[in-house]
């Protein structure tokens, strides 16, 4: 099989994402009073109405209602005010009504997009962005100064209820195939969901990636949703299609489930992207199925086929009358918005001087921002002098530390954002080099003590004593002759060895700065 | 306790109020009474003596403590039962179907809890069509009920277990339910008042949905009075039905005011239909006289989409009905059939076996008219004519306060007189119009059929959420005809 990279020179990838996430925020059921919660024990937070039982109606939850809004609001949407709910009715125990109530042609939220900024590695995965000019735009693309932004619309957002869990016993991996028994817990049925639908504007399984990454983000930040993909209460189908470069026309998608991380999205799109483009180039046909990415042997196996397309029989739901949203309720919905990633990001630019890059991951994850922004307000009138350090340790040291361990909670460390300034601060005054400065990261976190505390009992001052240093660097040249005059003779990149040497002789104390400036003025000489 | 049988919600609670019998002695004379005569009629499927001794314990209890009837509530004391397709938690709820023959409800509906809290005493369920699929109740899976006028003829449906149960005196009030006339044809049939309220007036919480835009519950009694206490008793606003309103209206409150100053609407249209027997039409007539004489102003009125009603009505209905009835899958409870490896197979099996011919024939219906490519060509102009219908009415009602139409176009029938589904259909095509606007209407006993000698209710149908009209008017009728009878031979 041709790699991704391969591929993408012959062929365009016309990628769409179904996003459904589940309202874990929220205190109960969708049209029940049930209560939600994962991992209670099974059947155990159901009624009639999330039973199904003969008789029972819905009473739609508000407070899920006004979650959508937020959603909508969030990635750019209209917000429809007249909608209906709908029912879709499928034969399967694990809807106990046979029905599903949805939304039908208009959902609560239509219409929206979200701008994806993709460089670095990720933007490798699209070409021709390096053909742009800075800020001219092609198709959905619009190039920046190192990648591009991927502008990505957002079909709708509607609201339904989550199905009940079913489990397989007796087949393999709990699947149904060879099973003998098959049980239902309907803890989760009537469990609030919005199912989001992108526009087929995804180009590349980096841009699905990103998606994802920047919708969960919002979610999170809107509090709407835990958005753990691994409990399932964030899941996106993929769907994806093949063309030739140049055609307009879409080819026969299928349909890419069982998606639970990040890099399962990714992974999973790309090799479906390859597998296409084999079958296509060896003259076959792409049947629409739905397949089955298999995370260990990384390949996709058929589900489904659809030979036709389903008929669920949707008709307005004689339940629910009609749901309007006065203008009155929207904007008491927005006036809940919250600072949104990019929101926020655009003001770390503006207030404290980041680059756009460092602005935007930072936003990426709460720890970095939550961590950035306390010890911003922790640095005071000192924010802005100290906010590229902050940044950079919130980035690197920190995001290495918390990436590094299983589910730590970062806040909940010794490592408060008040030790952070104090930790940058030692190394804007010189005190510390940033060699020392990762020595006493990782000690506050070990020993609970304060920068300062650990620098004066470890006697880590960085030496800034001019004489001092002049009499290591005589040392170390007068040791090495035949370097010094490689070094003479061309071979400046011999600095690094010279700094190496002379910060070995100072047991890491020496500043780095002044070494290198002070040996580049005796080398030169 | 003598005459328990005739006697009507005031009569009860004057006797308890006054001690000539205790509310335990009541539900005893109820429950003797259908031991003693439902063998012949069969309109209960389920008697809860246990249910009905407790209650009138506890109403002995507050009447003990000092408490008036009323003040414990409107109904208190009367003996009252539900249609099988209302839960009551600890009873089967059938629906008069194999498919629930061993369902126990595991809740109450709100209409049936409000009418035990209201004082009345639960004496059982009632005979109906399966799922209220029909208009005889001789699609109940659990045997026939038999119209107390004459054994050889059907109550009428599908709430015919209710109507019969009140025209032979084995409970004082029930609930029915009435979808497109299951409340007001039996009531027409076996000579009892029978109300269809204006849909949103009583919650649908616990009743068994058929078509759930259409659903409506009511009162079955032999009086206007026992009908307007006993709607007070189960209407208004449930948290649990978003598609209850807030009624607080007493039905009550204008029975006294006779028909003076009333506008009558009349339809000539419906007294022109075919099939529209004489002797039922001239009884409309004469109670439109009657209503002149006692003051009201008769008005001509014209509906001139409700000949589309029954079209409109035979599509929504099973399309709702397919939908609702989808859970009835035999895998959380109801009919199993037994020996099935694969799901498929189970479905099939259990759905064909324990669904009767009427309900498979609205799912096959149903599920046809939502199918892609169909759905466009039925559904949606089914919903179009419903607005037109609604809009007539509401023309209609700026010309009068109460239309007056007849109910069925004919009296009962006898068992397996109407085979044909679609003449069977025709017996609700003065109601249907009603349920597809969503107004209120009500079954008035106005005498016996000259020809067939049979009880014929005319129909009065008020304004949306202006059910006190059509109380009113009928109350003005009652002046005239007197309350309703017993059935000659349980009198």
């Amino acid at each position: 099989m041709k790699t991704l990279e391969e591929v993408l020179q012959d062929w365009e990838a016309v990628i769409g994402l179904e996003v459904h996430c589940e309202l874990t925020k929220l205190e109960t059921k969708m049209f029940c009073g049930c209560k939600l919660e994962f991992g209670a024990p099974p059947n155990t937070h159901t009624c009639p109405v999330c039973l199904g039982l003969p008789g029972a109606l819905p009473v739609p939850n508000r407070a899920a209602i006004q979650s959508i809004v937020l959603a909508g609001l969030a990635t750019n949407c209209d917000i429809e005010k007249h909608t209906m709910f709908y029912r879709k009715g499928y034969m399967y125990p694990d809807m106990a009504k046979n029905f599903q109530t949805t939304q039908g042609p208009k959902a609560f939220c239509m219409r929206g997009h979200l701008d994806l900024t993709v460089d670095g590695r990720g933007a490798k995965e699209r070409l021709f962005w390096e053909d742009l000019a800075e800020g001219e735009t092609s198709e959905n693309m619009t190039r920046t100064a190192d990648g591009y932004v991927a502008h990505v619309g957002i079909t709708r957002i509607h609201m339904e209820e989550d199905a009940g869990k079913m489990v397989h016993i007796g087949g393999g991996e709990g699947r149904i195939a060879g099973a003998t028994h098959s049980l239902v817990d309907y803890n989760r049925a009537g469990t609030p969901l919005i199912e989001l639908v992108t526009e087929p504007d995804l180009r590349t399984p980096e841009e699905a990636r990103l998606f994802m990454h920047k919708l969960r983000q919002i979610f999170l930040t809107l509090g709407i949703s835990d958005c753990s993909m691994e409990e399932g209460s964030l899941r996106a189908d993929g769907n994806i299609s093949l063309r030739r470069r140049g055609s307009k026309e879409f080819g026969t998608k299928t349909e890419l489930k069982n998606i639970n991380s990040f890099k399962n999205l990714h992974d999973g799109l790309a090799y479906e992207i390859c597998r296409q483009a084999e079958v296509l180039e060896e003259g076959g046909k792409i049947y629409q199925e739905t397949r089955h990415w298999d995370p260990s042997k990384k390949h996709t196996i058929v589900m489904r086929v659809k030979e036709t397309a389903d008929d669920y029989r949707m008709f307005p739901d004689p339940d629910l009358a009609p749901y309007d949203l006065s203008d009155e309720f929207i904007e008491r919905v927005r006036a809940k918005l919250p600072e949104l990633p990019d929101q926020k990001a655009a003001r770390f630019e503006r207030d404290y001087g980041l680059s756009s890059y460092d602005a935007r991951h930072l936003v990426e994850h709460r720890f970095t921002t939550e961590f950035f922004e306390e010890a911003c307000a922790e640095a005071g009138d000192r924010a802005k002098e100290l906010a590229k350090p902050l940044a950079n340790l919130a980035l690197n040291d920190i995001s290495a530390y918390v990436n590094a361990g299983e589910g730590i909670d970062f806040s909940k460390t010794a490592f408060s954002p008040a030790r952070g300034v104090a930790l940058v601060s030692l190394l804007a005054e010189d005190v510390i080099s940033s060699k020392q400065a990762k020595e006493v990261f990782a000690a506050v976190l070990e020993e609970d003590k304060d920068p300062d505390a650990i620098v004066e009992e470890r006697g880590m001052k960085q030496v800034s004593d001019t004489g001092a240093i002049e009499a290591v660097i005589d040392e170390v040249l007068a040791a090495n002759p035949d370097k010094v005059a490689a070094y003479k003779g061309g071979k400046t990149g011999l600095i690094g060895f010279f700094v190496g040497q002379c910060m070995k002789a100072m047991k890491g104390q020496g500043n780095p700065k002044l070494i290198n400036e002070l040996l580049a003025k005796k080398l030169d000489a | 306790m003598a005459g328990f049988a005739s006697m009507g919600v005031r009569e009860i609670q004057v006797g308890l109020a006054s001690k000539d019998f205790s509310a335990r002695e009541v539900a005893q004379a109820a429950l003797e009474r259908i031991a003693k005569c439902d063998d012949e009629v069969h309109a209960y499927l389920e008697v809860t003596e246990e249910l009905a001794l407790q209650a009138a314990d506890q109403i002995d209890e507050a009447l003990a403590s000092g408490k008036s009837p009323a003040e414990i509530g409107p109904i208190a004391g009367v003996p009252i039962a539900f249609k099988d397709n209302m839960n009551l938690k600890g009873t089967h709820t059938t629906c008069s179907s194999r498919m629930l023959e061993s369902y126990v409800s595991p809740y109450t509906a709100t209409c049936v809890a409000r009418a035990i809290q209201a004082g009345g005493i639960p004496l059982g369920k009632l005979n109906m069509d399966e799922f209220a699929f029909g208009s005889s109740t001789e699609t109940s899976a659990f045997g026939r009920t038999h119209n107390p006028w004459d054994l050889e003829r059907v109550p009428g449906g599908s709430s015919g277990g209710s109507a019969a149960a009140v025209a032979a005196g084995l409970a004082t009030v029930t609930l029915g339910s009435d979808t497109g006339g299951s409340i007001r044809q039996p009531g027409s049939f076996t000579g009892t008042v029978a109300v269809k309220p204006t849909y949103g007036v009583v919650s649908r919480y616990g009743i068994v949905a058929f078509g759930s835009s259409l659903d409506q519950v009511g009162p079955f009694a032999r009086s206007v009075e026992d009908a307007a206490l006993t709607l007070n008793a189960i209407s208004g606003h449930d948290p649990l039905d978003c598609t209850s309103q807030p009624v607080d209206t007493d039905f009550t409150a204008n029975l006294a005011e006779g028909a003076k100053g009333m506008r009558v609407g009349f339809v000539p249209a419906f007294m022109e239909a075919q099939g529209l027997e004489p002797e039922v039409k001239a009884i409309v007539e004469q109670a439109a006289k009657h209503l002149a004489d006692a003051g009201a102003e008769l008005v001509e009125v014209e509906l001139p989409n409700a000949q589309a009603a029954m079209s409109a009505y035979y599509v929504l209905g099973p399309c709702e009905a397919f939908s609702n009835l989808s859970r009835f899958d035999s895998v959380r409870y109801g009919y199993c059939d037994p020996g099935h490896k694969d799901l498929g197979s189970q479905y099939e099996a259990s759905r064909a076996n324990g669904f009767g011919p009427e309900a498979r024939r609205r799912i096959m219906l149903g599920s046809y008219l939502l199918s892609a490519g169909v759905y466009d060509k039925y559904y949606y102009p089914a919903q179009q004519v419903r607005t037109l219908i609604t809009a007539d009415y509401t023309r209609a009602y700026e010309k009068c306060d109460v239309i007056l139409a007849p109910v069925s176009p004919r009296t009962a029938f006898k068992f397996g007189e109407i085979s044909d589904p679609t003449s069977m259909y025709l017996s609700d095509m003065f109601t249907i119009s009603i349920n597809i606007a969503g107004n209120g209407g009500m079954s008035l006993p106005a005498g016996l059929g000259a020809d067939t000698h049979l009880p014929v209710g005319v129909q009065l149908i008020g304004p949306q959420f202006k059910d006190e009209n059509m109380f009113r008017a009928a109350a003005a009728l009652e002046q005239v005809y007197g309350k309703a009878p017993l059935a000659p031979a349980f009198a």
